[in-house]
């Protein structure tokens, strides 16, 4: 079980997060994917330069293929992560998208 | 430094159902002793090289557990650093030696991965990055990926390239009967093998293995003639997650301990005749080979393709055991295995794999994707 | 006056197209397009649900909020959805909004019109000057059983309506409720998909109550259809909102901006505020538009909403970013049946 406290602690981080726009600098498709990952894969995750100049590794939603490469523009979106028993806490957290 | 490793004994690494860490750590750490020729009750300090035995098996406190069950009990300590842990025990063990708060010591890698869920030790082995990297769903062939395409993109490496690493470790673990895999691989057979993570396919990634190492450590102020020293250990330390790495195309931490390495024992990469580095994906052979300066960055992976570091090539040989790709991988003994193989091929005992007039030789073992970096330097001294 | 001062929608990307659903189930895909007068319908992504979409449209109403967010005294938020039985949405939504802690929320449940309930009350607490900013939402990722009728339309959506009472772009006029014990559509606690009662939802249920609510909106503002501008009514499929403004004596040159029906389905709590947010798209200063929720079990409420030339700034806003409803329409991505599944957590 996921700590409801740890997914808290984490979570009051994310709301300066939302709207931050960045670009991707490497990515990967991942086809075998951890536990609690499962139900979303195959998903990609990439490293994205953000605008103040800082890093991030997250995973990137709403893409298609033309959207995986270098310097692709991404913005910064609250989604579903780790999956969750019916019990649990649901953890949310920053993933990226692709802009248009 | 005056340490010299005076015995040592390994498991095969694979898929071993019937055995369990205890068992693995008997078989290791007598075959060591019986090599040493010391008594065990010269042995005055254990430490264990081990990553998952708390996530996956909710045992931890294994210096207790290895020093009761090995019949041992004296000081034992756990070292622990994600994929780094047997070079981190090894250079923890030699700086117990050189504070002369010791001087026989016996260093033992363990670890036992294959009773579990592929997907649950995938999770597991995510506690050697950051927190975000998990919350992101990576996975380690994941955040390898984000290299090797880094480095694809800067220097043109190619997927071929890359495949070769896991071709020619194939081939050196079909001359090691320790290793987990027997059977060699064509260039083909990796390329088109499924996408684990792009551009990493599952014949580049290291296996999930059982496995123990153990090797005895000794000060010596006189060393028997047809010894192997340990004449350097050293340790980095870079960014937990790569966010904060200055570079995708290098393994920082690498390059200062090998740096490190070599300025402390006086003598250069290209005097190495035999090296067994951290191959845990195929780029990441490629990266070490660089980043230690065997080889100019960028060139390295073309000279991978063209045969290179093979045991039947000239110059330096790479990965005589197999590396973690043919040898297996059991995290924490890994580290201790890398010295041992240097250990039998400077005393001339590799048989079908046997680098000739090998003289000197390094390990390169990482924790992560090159959080901490450990090199060791051995000569054998005549 | 309380009005709405800034407004933001989302729609996931994913489409599945009704014609894929009828072929899955051997039934003719003409006939049931024309009958529904839907031809795809929104899907979420498997990681979306009522909170997350619910920020997305919240977001963007802030974006034409020019004060601090912590001035902001209400959040309510109406779903079919919420992730939680107990545990509200409205506030982990207003923890991600950092609108600071100085708020009232709770959820709302009342079917397809929680939205609405949400805009009524949250108007209520600026008018008796209680607060000076209130959030209303309606977001849902409804969900229906396979082969079940309610799979052809039931969709997922978000809007936002951020209510004040200066510098509004439309003024809330008047507005009414009218509600009682109906039983036409229902969902059990702990139940996954909901029941209705067929034929039923019909008559004694949405025309009944939408009818009714707007018949007291009529007195209430002594106005009758040919007054208004636009109209808007609760979209559970593309013949009912039709019939019903006819019955009223709309025009359908009144209705069609907010026909967003056909396009996305019926998003249940969002899907009468995302037809608001389509008129609010294309409509002038000085325009008058009528608006009819309808939630299942039963109720009505009903609006009347007045332009003001503050519209036309956040029109020209959304026209630039692409955050137009009719933008986000067609931002859009087809998936088949099975990731449909997949997607709604059925396999």
């Amino acid at each position: 079980m996921i700590s409801p406290i740890k997914i808290w602690r984490n979570q009051k981080k994310y709301a300066q997060q939302i709207g931050k726009m960045g670009t991707i600098i490497s990515w990967s498709l991942i086809n075998v994917p951890p536990e609690g990952f499962i139900d979303q894969s195959p998903y990609p995750i990439a490293l994205i330069k953000l605008g103040d100049g800082t890093n991030t590794l997250a995973q990137i939603v709403d893409w298609e293929t033309k959207h995986l490469r270098k310097n692709q523009p991404v913005i910064a979106v609250i989604r579903r992560t780790q999956e969750v028993t019916s019990d649990e806490v649901v953890a949310y957290g920053i993933k990226f998208k692709p802009c248009l | 430094m005056n340490i010299s490793i005076t015995g040592c004994g390994q498991t095969k690494f694979g898929e071993l159902w019937d055995s369990s860490p205890r068992s693995l750590a008997r078989q290791a750490v007598f075959t060591a002793i019986a090599d040493s020729g010391i008594n065990k009750k010269s042995i005055q300090a254990i430490f264990v090289s081990n990553m998952l035995s708390g996530i996956l098996g909710m045992q931890s406190h294994l210096g207790a557990l290895f020093a009761e069950e090995l019949g041992i009990q004296v000081p034992a300590f756990t070292i622990e650093g994600a994929c780094a842990s047997g070079g981190l025990a090894v250079h923890s063990a030699i700086n117990s030696l050189l504070s002369q708060k010791y001087n026989t010591v016996l260093v033992l890698g363990v670890e036992k991965m294959t009773d579990h869920s592929s997907e649950f030790i995938s999770s597991a082995l995510m506690g050697a990055g950051s927190n975000e990297e998990r919350l992101a769903g990576a996975t380690f062939p994941a955040l390898y990926a984000l290299l090797a395409r880094a480095h694809m993109e800067k220097y043109g490496t190619t997927e071929s390239q890359l495949a070769s690493v896991s071709v020619k470790n194939h081939f050196h673990a079909s001359l090691n009967p320790l290793a987990q895999f027997s059977h060699p691989l064509t260039l083909d057979q990796v390329i088109r093998s499924s996408s684990v993570a792009s551009p990493l396919k599952l014949l580049e990634c290291s296996p999930i293995s059982d496995g123990a190492a153990a090797i005895i450590l000794q000060s010596s102020s006189s060393p028997k003639k047809d010894s192997v020293e340990i004449i350097a250990s050293e340790v980095a330390t870079d960014t937990l997650g790569l966010a904060n790495r200055n570079s995708l195309t290098e393994l920082q931490s690498t390059k200062k301990a090998a740096k490190n390495a070599f300025t402390s024992c006086g003598i250069t990469p290209s005097d190495i005749d035999i090296a067994e580095v951290h191959d845990c994906f195929s780029i990441a052979e490629i990266l070490a080979i660089e980043d230690i300066g065997f080889d100019k960055k960028g060139e390295v992976a073309k000279k991978m393709e063209q045969g290179k570091y093979r045991i039947d090539s000239d110059g330096l040989v790479i990965n005589s055991s197999g590396g973690l790709k043919g040898c297996g991988h059991p995290i924490g003994a890994t580290g201790v295995k890398q010295i041992i193989e240097i250990y039998n091929q400077l005393l001339g005992q590799c048989k079908d794999r046997q680098v000739k007039n090998a003289q000197l030789g390094l390990t390169h073992n990482v924790g992560g994707t090159g959080a901490t970096a450990v090199i060791h330097i051995l000569k054998k001294h005549d | 006056m309380v009005g709405i001062v800034s407004y933001g929608t989302y729609l996931p990307k994913c489409r599945l197209s009704l014609a894929d659903i009828a072929n899955v189930w051997k039934k003719n895909p003409e006939e049931i397009i024309k009958s529904l007068g839907v031809s795809e319908k929104t899907v979420p992504s498997i990681d979306e649900d009522a909170v997350t979409i619910a920020i997305e449209a919240a977001t963007q109403a802030l974006k034409n909020f020019p004060q601090k967010r912590s001035n902001i005294g209400a959040l309510f938020i109406g779903s079919e959805s919420h992730p939680y039985a107990v545990n509200p949405t409205s506030s982990i939504v207003g923890e991600f909004l950092d609108i600071g802690h100085n708020y009232l929320s709770a959820d709302l449940e009342f079917a397809c019109k929680a939205g609405s309930a949400a805009i009524q009350i949250v108007a209520s607490l600026i008018s008796s000057k209680q607060i000076n900013y209130g959030l209303a939402i309606g977001s849902d990722t409804a969900q229906s059983k396979p082969r079940n009728a309610l799979e052809y339309t039931s969709a997922s959506a978000g809007a936002a309506f951020l209510l004040g009472s200066s510098k509004v772009i439309a003024s809330l006029e008047a507005y009414t409720s009218y509600s009682s014990d109906t039983p036409d559509f229902w969902r059990r606690d702990g139940s996954k998909y909901p029941s209705h009662a067929g034929r039923f939802t019909g008559e004694p249920a949405y025309f009944s109550h939408v009818i009714n609510s707007a018949n007291l909106l009529f007195q209430k503002a002594q106005l009758k259809a040919s007054d208004i501008d636009y109209c808007i009514f609760h979209m559970p499929n593309g013949k009912f909102p039709r019939d019903v403004a006819y019955r009223l004596g709309f025009t359908e040159a009144q209705l069609a901006p907010s026909l967003t029906v056909s396009q996305i389905g019926n998003p249940y709590s969002a899907s009468s505020l995302m037809g608001l947010a389509a008129t609010l798209d294309i409509a002038k200063p000085h325009q008058k538009i009528f608006m009819v929720s309808y939630g299942s079990g039963a109720g009505s409420d009903a609006f009347l909403w007045k332009t003001t030339p503050n519209i036309l700034t956040i029109q020209n806003n959304k026209r630039r970013n692409h955050d137009l409803v009719s933008d986000q329409i067609k931002n859009k991505t087809y998936i088949n049946y099975l990731d449909y599944l997949k997607q709604t957590h059925k396999l």
